[in-house]
């Protein structure tokens, strides 16, 4: 076990809790800059793609784990992010600007669907929101001066400058340092007021509104957040499938979305990327698993989602608090290693709590 | 010095009255208990005063201002901060972020400087957690700071919904019933932390309260409350003999 001796507020404050966190943190990072060297194109491009996830990931876990509002239509931010991007590009405008307008127009759209979402929560939102995905996937079809409708729209080739960022190296670097940026702000936004103002919301509205936080501005503003980076990913999005159609931002992609953060563990960030991995490379990994299989079971149609589901399920029966409440689970036994109760996680019933006011 | 004045407040829902044309005034410095059978409308006077429910008639007026319209956010910046009779935490956070969060009213921050973790940011954080452990030491939770809400026992849970009421800096502090559902010691314990935080931190009090031991020691007023009416204010030992309470506890 680890004891930390504390001299300062400071070392709550921080980020890296220990030496320990900022050594394997810091092997990771060594790591993930070392991968172009030794993986192939194909799994450079796999990888782009779960930092991807992870981003917009970190959008909906902002909302769905940290202030307790279920969205179903997330994808609708992702479309608007990679669309706005594509399209500004293709008048001519810098890459940077363009993505950093994406992700402002996402996350403007996102504060606005909050207004009406304000008086809803739970099962309500989540039809709500997924109300909304649906009018803007008709939008994409039906606006076809900006989005070429049916026919979709070829997004330009990332660069910055002279600088090209289009083959799977550059762009392996450019997911990961956008994936880094948004960590430090979602772990900054977490560890002040507003991010607390958040989890309030989620854990007791009642109270939170006692402590002087205004619900409404608050779920508008975490709304308009988790839109940002939703749109950013969006944005990224666009460069990795080249060609975009109101068909690669359905239902499904907004319920992949919200299956990302619950099976990674809702309310962490480390959830996030867990949740991404899973979602990211669970489909490859099936792809594979299916060679190796006897023809009679790997011709079975619908094999892939088929497993998925399965896992799916599985993890919300054994496991509610998802990949990341496991390894927390799996790494307090071995801390504690001979002492180890197995109740300790057991979950209590909780206390009765005030009747609900509103 | 009055701090708090209610003038004929009243709320019906429907045909019910739950508070019906009360008026009462709590001094500066006071602890002033509210007494009555269940059902006599004290919870929901609190809920008025905080402003979770709308008055049907009459008004409240905090130091001077009337607030029977302000918006209910806005209460804890004027400096009124309360407990729930149930416990109402943010029951998957440790003690310490919960405390964190009654320094809400006290941000200074933007929401940039924020992202960015910028020195004011910080700044903010370590003087935050400087006032949260203040409060720690007043209520003597440093065990339990790190610990998340769902796994501590319902008397600590009681003590840190008072703890965070006090990160508000408070100058009017609401307690529903802040006894039940603690032990004889817990009890004992708490009329000292009240008395700790009546005069040391110099708060002033309203308590809804059932355990006349508590309200006797600690009170300097009491106001009896049945079915929505007052019955009567006095000092601690005049409401146990007045009639009318008697009769509104034991019945003619």
């Amino acid at each position: 076990m680890r004891f930390i001796k504390k001299t300062h507020y400071n070392q709550d404050i921080q980020l890296f809790k220990h030496r320990g966190q900022l050594f394997w943190y810091g092997a990771l990072g060594v790591a993930l800059l070392l991968f172009p060297l030794v993986l192939s194109e194909f799994y450079l491009g796999e990888l782009s793609l779960v930092f991807i996830y992870a981003i917009a990931g970190i959008g909906l876990m902002l909302l769905t784990g940290y202030t307790g509002l279920v969205s179903l239509g997330h994808a609708a931010f992702l479309a608007i992010g990679a669309y706005t991007h594509a399209y500004l590009l293709a008048q001519g405008w810098p890459f940077p600007v363009s993505l950093i307008c994406a992700t402002l127009l996402s996350s403007l759209v996102g504060a606005i669907i909050g207004i009406p979402a304000l008086r809803m929560t739970g099962i309500y939102l989540a039809v709500a929101t997924l109300a909304f995905a649906i009018i803007v996937e008709q939008v994409l079809i039906h606006w076809v001066s900006v989005t070429g409708g049916f026919r979709g729209m070829a997004v330009e080739l990332p660069s910055i400058g002279s600088l090209s960022l289009s083959d799977s190296i550059a762009f392996y670097f450019l997911c990961l340092f956008v994936l880094t940026c948004c960590l430090f702000l979602a772990m900054n936004l977490l560890r002040t007021s507003t991010g607390r103002a958040m989890t309030a919301i989620r854990d007791s509205e009642i109270s939170a509104q006692s402590m002087g936080i205004h619900l409404a501005y608050t779920k508008t503003l975490a709304f308009g957040i988790s839109a940002g980076f939703t749109g950013l990913a969006g944005s990224l999005l666009a460069h990795k499938i080249g060609y975009l159609a109101p068909d690669s931002f359905t239902l499904l992609t907004s319920i992949q979305l919200l299956l990302m953060v619950v099976v990674g563990g809702l309310g962490s960030l480390h959830g996030v990327i867990y949740g991404a991995l899973f979602i990211g490379l669970l489909p490859q990994a099936l792809a594979l698993l299916r060679d190796t299989l006897p023809p009679v079971l790997a011709q079975i149609p619908g094999l892939e989602p088929g497993i998925f589901g399965l896992i799916l399920v599985l993890v919300l029966i054994y496991e509610p608090q998802g990949i990341y409440g496991r390894w927390l689970k799996i790494r307090n036994y071995f801390e504690e290693f001979p002492l180890y109760r197995k109740a300790t996680h057991k979950r209590q019933r909780s206390y009765l709590r005030t009747e609900r006011l509103k | 010095m009055s701090l708090l004045t209610a003038n004929n407040l009243s709320l019906a829902f429907g045909g019910v009255h739950a508070v019906d044309d009360v008026s009462f005034s709590v001094n500066k410095g006071e602890v002033f208990s509210i007494i009555g059978p269940n059902g006599a409308g004290k919870t929901t006077l609190f809920n008025l005063i905080s402003r979770l429910y709308d008055t049907s008639a009459g008004s409240i007026h905090f130091n001077g201002q009337d607030i029977s319209q302000v918006p209910t956010h806005r209460i804890a910046e004027l400096g009124i901060a309360r407990t729930f009779q149930n416990t109402e935490l943010f029951e998957q956070e440790t003690v310490l972020r919960n405390l964190l969060i009654g320094q809400h009213v006290h941000r200074r921050t933007n929401l940039l400087q924020e992202f960015l973790f910028l020195p004011s940011a910080r700044q903010q954080e370590l003087s935050f957690r400087k006032d949260v452990e203040d409060v720690i030491d007043l209520l003597d939770l440093q065990h339990y700071r790190h610990q998340v809400i769902a796994n501590l026992p319902y008397g600590v849970r009681k003590m840190v919904e008072v703890a965070r009421a006090l990160c508000i800096k408070p100058s009017l502090l609401l307690l529903d019933e802040p006894s039940s559902g603690l032990n004889p010691e817990e009890t004992e314990d708490l009329s000292f932390q009240i008395e700790d935080i009546n005069q040391e931190v110099g708060t002033t009090i309203i308590m809804v309260e059932h355990d006349m031991n508590l309200v006797s020691r600690t009170s300097t007023r009491v106001m009896a409350l049945a079915d929505g009416k007052l019955v009567a204010v006095g000092s601690p030992a005049e409401i146990q003999q007045h009639p009318e309470v008697l009769k509104a506890y034991l019945g003619e």
